[in-house]
């Protein structure tokens, strides 16, 4: 695995750079003003004239002028087109906009004069637009033109009395020198001048410097002389577009030296991100009922029908992403950052992010360019891990949950009176702990069957969980070596998330799952109990063809009626150890995924089981209708689950090697408690087992490092296990017998000198 | 009876408990709280409401600096 003493911030970004949530629109990249569209749209359909005039006014310049000669190339990439629909009537929306907007009065801003004296020769629309904008920032701006108006090529436009308006009303709130009828001969003219802006239209004296025109930052061979517009074989709109920009690129020459493009101008030939629109509704244009153009009313309807086309898919059908609020480039920066914050000092921003992703995938198979955010936080998660910053009582649980798994609970065996084998049944933990009798019944008919050994431990899922590189790399490494020594069996899964670790760490593995093998046996009937159910995919097997397609077959054979979910390997919630970094989202999402059918569930991943069980929600794992044991099994305590994953090792030690198994005793196993269903429930919600509460007690009883109230002999003690700080109250109410009357603990630590 | 309104003592000590302030750690960061303590061996006492309430929210606070 890669090690991340080198963490870059390229690391995660590269994981998002494909993410084009925010970008413009299609019909932005189309606009010769790359007009943010939507957002004009936007604020048109809410009716807000003032702000959606002034989003407009700041792209085109001449509003009047852009909104009538435009020739409206966003409309061909308009993308309710692809609807069938008609693209929105912009024109008549931009039209709309100027007629409601009460107050069009260009604001005067007080901004200190620039002591920069600009020349633009031209007054058409070309220099009229660089010449307002650098007006704007208060240089000193002079017009030279040879004719004794403004206008240009637009002079001859019958609507020109108009346009002539527009531009008056443009210019009335800046100072602009104006010379008309005066022709500009000779450059020489102009050598008092820091920057020259050349703008004198279609076939206009170019002073012998377009064959030197430079058409991206519109230089020329001669310095400080800029050159553009129709003179330079740009279109009329082309001419305003440029010219604002141009009064950009001559304001960083002033202040640089240099002409350059300050910011990204984005390719307008680039269309790329279209959307899928599934639930978008065809809609008509709507029709003027005047003559004049749109009513008010009827403005804000057809800006409405635009689909404000943004890719937002993950952020509004992810929980987690839709609860932080942050887009995936947001958090792929924070990522990094939060790694290199100066511990303890610095504040981080996406811990608790981090920490409430189920890494799921359910974002990458949703994204239209496959991003995983999952992968970002999972990176974040090793490099806390690594550098030593992780919140370890989030996830400490499931992770000497492992360590027992893969120790004390583990037993890797070839079958009975063998040393090799040709598969090995890879059952997981978790489903002996929650369901002994399935990993028992299971090895017996694939003894039965094929020539079948134990890999009895856990594959080092909340080890990938936690970015605990050190702890999954030890363990695959053993894995591998039992493996090995077991001469290197196709493995047999259960669980699709051990099978998909497997796939990703150890490729040389080949791998089957269960269910696949136990649907290939026609003389299996799997028990019936509902007659119509939805299959629920965990989100690991997403991708897994074989064994989402194995465990329908059995359903079918069972004689159940299947309902298909409409989203399909979503996280049941259990996935990426959430649930004590964020209860309620954890709460949120296993409710959203209990209430995605009113039918019952037939699952095949043991946490998927528990989760909805824990709901209420009826679900039967797959192996109980193959195996005939029945439906809602109890979850059973945390306890109870280690005590079951004993017994399966227990069991299988017998069956297959001969041997007793006889787990070494702690001196508080003996210990009984008297816990009642209240406190019970509240205890395996917080992951509180009963088995820390009688270490707690035989420590308090056995040094007397307890409290106690002598009116009802009732006792308080504590335990502190490396990073959570466990609470018992307790009375002895027999021989080795107490009562518990409440569980609690706490992540801080009592500075025991303090 | 709530655990805070017992008469709780150190059960090795036979001391009554005592308000003092108490040094916490977390993740990089110290704090201090007065809570009952035992004068003699300084054995503190958290109630379960405190511990699933104002601490649980510096815990919070904490992970996500």
């Amino acid at each position: 695995m890669v090690k991340l003493e080198e963490y870059r911030l390229e690391d995660s970004t590269s994981l998002t750079a494909k993410c084009f949530h925010g970008e413009p629109a299609s019909c932005s990249f189309a606009c010769p003003f790359q007009l943010d569209v939507r957002g004009f749209l936007r604020r048109a359909s809410e009716g807000k004239w003032k702000r959606a005039y002034k989003t407009y006014r700041t792209a085109t310049v001449f509003p009047v002028i852009v909104s009538t000669l435009c020739d409206q190339p966003c409309q061909n990439r308009c993308q309710r087109t692809l609807l069938g629909d008609e693209a929105i009537a912009i024109r008549e929306i931009e039209k709309a906009c100027i007629k409601y907007t009460k107050n069009r009065k260009p604001q005067a801003y007080a901004i200190p004069p620039k002591p920069e004296k600009i020349a633009v020769v031209g007054a058409g629309v070309a220099g009229l637009s660089c010449a307002l904008n650098l007006a704007e920032k208060n240089y000193q701006v002079t017009v030279f033109e040879k004719e004794d108006t403004w206008g240009g090529i637009l002079r001859d436009h019958p609507d020109f009395p108009a346009f002539d308006e527009d531009i008056k009303l443009q210019f009335s709130a800046v100072d602009v020198d104006f010379k008309f009828k005066h022709k500009i001969n000779s450059l020489t003219e102009l050598a008092d001048f820091a920057a020259v802006y050349i703008a004198t239209g279609a076939g206009g004296d170019d002073f012998g410097l377009l064959s030197s025109w430079n058409d991206e930052v519109f230089t020329t061979a001669k310095d400080k002389i800029f050159l553009g517009g129709m003179l330079a074989g740009l279109t009329l709109m082309e001419s305003i577009a440029q010219g604002n920009l141009l009064s950009k690129i001559i304001e960083g020459y002033l202040q640089t030296g240099r002409a350059s493009l300050g910011y990204d101008v984005y390719d307008k030939n680039y269309c790329g991100h279209y959307l899928e629109h599934e639930d978008a509704v065809s809609q008509p244009r709507v029709i003027a009922a005047s003559p004049e153009g749109y009513t008010e009313e009827e403005a804000k309807q057809e800006a409405a029908r635009c689909l404000f086309c943004d890719c937002d898919k993950c952020l509004t059908q992810c929980e987690m992403l839709k609860r932080f609020k942050k887009n995936p480039h947001i958090i792929a920066v924070e990522a990094y950052n939060d790694t290199k914050a100066n511990p303890p000092y610095s504040t981080r921003s996406l811990t608790r992010q981090t920490y409430s992703c189920n890494l799921c995938g359910y974002c990458k198979s949703i994204c239209p360019e496959g991003i995983d955010i999952g992968a970002v936080l999972r990176l974040s998660r090793r490099a806390r891990m690594s550098a030593g910053i992780h919140p370890a009582a989030l996830q400490d649980f499931w992770l000497r949950e492992m360590d027992f798994a893969t120790s004390t609970g583990a037993y890797i065996s070839a079958p009975k009176g063998k040393e090799t084998c040709e598969y090995a049944f890879f059952p997981g933990c978790q489903l002996g702990a929650a369901a002994p009798e399935n990993v028992l019944q299971a090895y017996a008919y694939l003894a039965q069957n094929y020539d079948t050994g134990i890999m009895l431990t856990c594959c080092g899922a909340p080890a990938y969980w936690a970015g605990d590189d050190e702890r999954l790399d030890n363990n695959l490494e053993k894995i591998k070596q039992d493996w090995t020594a077991l001469g290197k069996p196709t493995l047999i899964f259960a669980c699709a998330t051990c099978e998909t670790l497997f796939k990703q760490f150890l490729p040389e593995t080949k791998t089957v799952s269960l269910y696949e093998l136990l649907a290939q046996d026609d003389q299996l009937t799997p028990a019936q109990p509902f007659a119509e159910g939805a299959v629920f995919d965990p989100c690991n097997a997403r991708g897994n063809e074989d064994m989402q397609h194995s465990v329908r077959i059995l359903a079918q054979k069972a004689g159940i009626t299947i309902t298909e979910l409409k989203d399909k390997n979503r996280c049941c919630g259990y996935g990426g150890l959430i649930r004590l970094a964020n209860p309620s989202l954890y709460d949120e999402i296993t409710q959203n995924r209990a209430k995605a059918s009113e039918k019952p569930y037939i699952v095949y991943c043991v946490n998927c089981r528990e989760v909805f069980t824990s709901r209420d929600k009826d679900a039967v794992h797959i192996l109980d209708m193959v195996f005939g044991t029945g439906k809602n099994r109890k979850v059973p305590t945390l306890l109870e689950k280690r005590e079951n994953s004993l017994e399966v090792k227990k069991a299988l030690m017998a069956e297959i090697s001969g041997t007793s198994f006889t787990p070494e005793k702690q001196p508080w196993d003996d210990l009984t408690l008297l816990i009642d269903d209240e406190l019970q429930k509240e205890m395996e919600a917080k992951l509180i087992s009963a088995g820390e509460l009688k270490e707690a007690i035989w420590q308090a009883e056995t040094t007397g490092a307890k409290f106690y109230d002598e009116s009802d002999n009732m006792c308080l003690t504590y335990m502190v296990k490396p990073v959570i700080t466990y609470w018992v109250q307790y009375r002895e109410v027999g021989p080795q017998t107490y009562q518990v009357y409440s569980a609690y603990y706490h992540r801080i630590r009592i500075k025991e000198e303090g | 009876m709530a655990a805070e309104d017992r008469k709780w003592k150190c059960w090795q000590c036979n001391q009554e408990l005592v308000k003092q302030q108490v040094l916490f750690t977390y993740l990089g960061h110290t704090f201090s709280h007065d809570l009952p303590t035992c004068p003699k061996c300084r054995r503190v006492f958290i109630p379960k409401e405190l511990a699933d309430g104002a601490i649980a929210e510096v815990e919070e606070q904490l992970e996500d600096k």
